[in-house]
């Protein structure tokens, strides 16, 4: 079976006990792992489209992945808290639709760097215009210091479940493979 | 009283926050079918919507359903068991349609509006259900099953009609949400010119209107900076095959025009006419001709040479 590269999501080591982050920490590093490949990505020149390949298979797991940690723990948690809630939600579905359009796009063509563009810009208004602009700070304003800790442990935990766990894989392999046998 | 009733219902309802993990799941199911199908990006997106309509599709076609069935229910009083059994399966086909529409509207709801979008769904489903079966024991002769189903099935079509009614009513799904305003009426300086990037959006006041600019194709294009739909901020949106794109739910507007292109937004989204003056970028309301049809004056507008 091929190896999945994944330079920048590797799984670290177990966070020590002593270094516990809050739960906006957590996801604006996670943030930065989504810039860094998208970083990757438009580095990495047409004539390499194994590369590019591989790396928005990474890209598209860690994106799935960042939306089910934020809608299953971080968006419950703090629902009270900020109104931006439900326009949250609906951003992550522009960035499912954008994603899907992006792994369908052939990486040799010029259409997969207009694609690219496009979730760069999408991941730029949901990730920085909204969530560490407006949402975090007023989390981070209004919540418990102690809830915010504790939601980061949870966050860091299902993030690291995900990322090991064989039938998650699997089941992403499946969603790709499905997205780019329908594609024209 | 009656109202207080209904009222409660409403509101308990909306605030049960237990229906929004299987919504969200459903939603996940949605877009997952909708991608496979290219509906997201394709031309069956705006065409679910009704942007060519020029408003949303699904109440149109709930008719077709009530309609049929309440005529089964007159002909299930006469007698006349043919008649009704067509009259149940033009309902059902038509039933199938508005579901289809429905679905694609309610993904791109908020909150309340999403929960009761979730009960209305739900009864529809059963009563399509009944129906349904009601249809099928017809053909089979079983006449008094069919009609037992069948006035099962009504009230329960009733009672989400009226919920279908508070989500336009109460929520404003699928009404044009834009503020008409005719300010401001003389060109108001927002932005010097320099401090515009060519392809991405920025947002400016002009007096007390939010305004966003977008440079694209050598031309400064204004646009009232809320989605018609459910009044999302287009600034921190983007530009997707030359369109501006809301970040909420995706709907896409012609930068030169405002229409809009794939919906959930029907409608158009107000553009100003812009000039550039003294390294300024100036944006002014166009002037509302009285003798014009409703809203061509709001679209269709230039930028203004000086």
């Amino acid at each position: 079976m091929r190896r999945r590269s994944s330079a920048l999501t590797e799984v670290r080591e177990a966070p020590a006990r002593q270094e516990r982050k809050t739960a906006t920490r957590v996801l604006v590093e996670h943030h930065e792992v989504l810039r860094g490949l998208l970083r990757k990505l438009t580095e990495t020149p047409r004539s390499e489209p194994g590369r590019r390949q591989a790396l928005a298979d990474e890209l598209f797991d860690e994106l799935w992945m960042h939306e089910r940690i934020e809608e299953d723990i971080f968006y419950p948690a703090v629902r009270d808290i900020t109104p931006a809630i439900a326009a949250a939600w609906s951003e992550h579905r522009q960035l499912t639709d954008q994603l899907a359009a992006f792994v369908r796009a052939d990486p040799s063509r010029e259409r997969f760097d207009r694609e690219l563009g496009v979730l760069h810009d999408v991941l730029v208004s949901h990730a920085h215009l909204d969530e560490e602009l407006e949402m975090f700070p007023e989390v981070e304003r209004f919540a418990d210091a102690d809830l915010l800790v504790d939601v980061g442990d949870r966050l860091q935990t299902r993030l690291e479940q995900l990322r090991s766990s064989q039938r998650i894989r699997a089941f992403l392999r499946l969603q790709r493979a499905l997205l780019r046998r329908t594609a024209r | 009283m009656a109202q207080r009733t209904l009222d409660r219902m409403l509101n308990a309802i909306e605030g049960d926050g237990r229906l929004d993990r299987p919504g969200h799941r459903l939603e996940h199911g949605l877009a997952f079918a909708e991608n496979l199908l290219g509906v997201t990006q394709g031309r069956a997106r705006g065409l679910l919507h009704g942007v060519w309509l020029g408003h949303p599709l699904h109440p149109t076609l709930t008719d077709i359903p009530i309609g049929s069935w309440t005529t089964a229910l007159v002909l299930d009083l006469t007698g006349q068991k043919r008649a009704a059994r067509t009259a149940v399966g033009v309902g059902i086909a038509g039933a199938l349609a508005a579901m289809a529409t429905g679905l694609h509207d309610w993904q791109y709801t908020h909150d309340n509006a999403r929960r009761i979008g979730m009960v209305h769904g739900a009864l529809n489903t059963l009563a399509l259900g009944l129906y349904g079966w009601s249809w099928l024991q017809r053909g089979r002769g079983h006449d008094l099953r069919g009609r037992l189903a069948a006035l099962l099935g009504y009230p329960l079509i009733m009672v989400s009609g009226f919920l279908g009614g508070t989500l336009v009513f109460r929520h404003q799904i699928g009404v044009d949400q834009t503020v008409r305003r005719l300010d401001p009426r003389h060109f108001t300086r927002v932005l010097a010119e320099r401090d515009l990037t060519d392809g991405s959006p920025r947002r400016v006041r002009a007096g007390d209107v939010e305004v966003v600019l977008v440079r694209a194709d050598g031309r400064v294009h204004a646009l009232e900076n809320a989605c018609p739909h459910l009044r999302g901020p287009l600034s921190d949106g983007w530009l997707r095959d030359g369109a501006l794109t809301c970040p909420w739910h995706g709907s896409q507007f012609e930068l030169s025009s405002g229409e809009s292109l794939n919906g959930p937004a029907t409608a158009p989204a107000p553009c100003f006419q812009t000039r550039i003056r003294d390294g300024w970028i100036e944006v002014r309301r166009a002037p509302v001709a009285a003798t014009a049809p409703p809203g061509s004056a709001l679209v269709h507008q230039q930028e203004v040479q000086p």
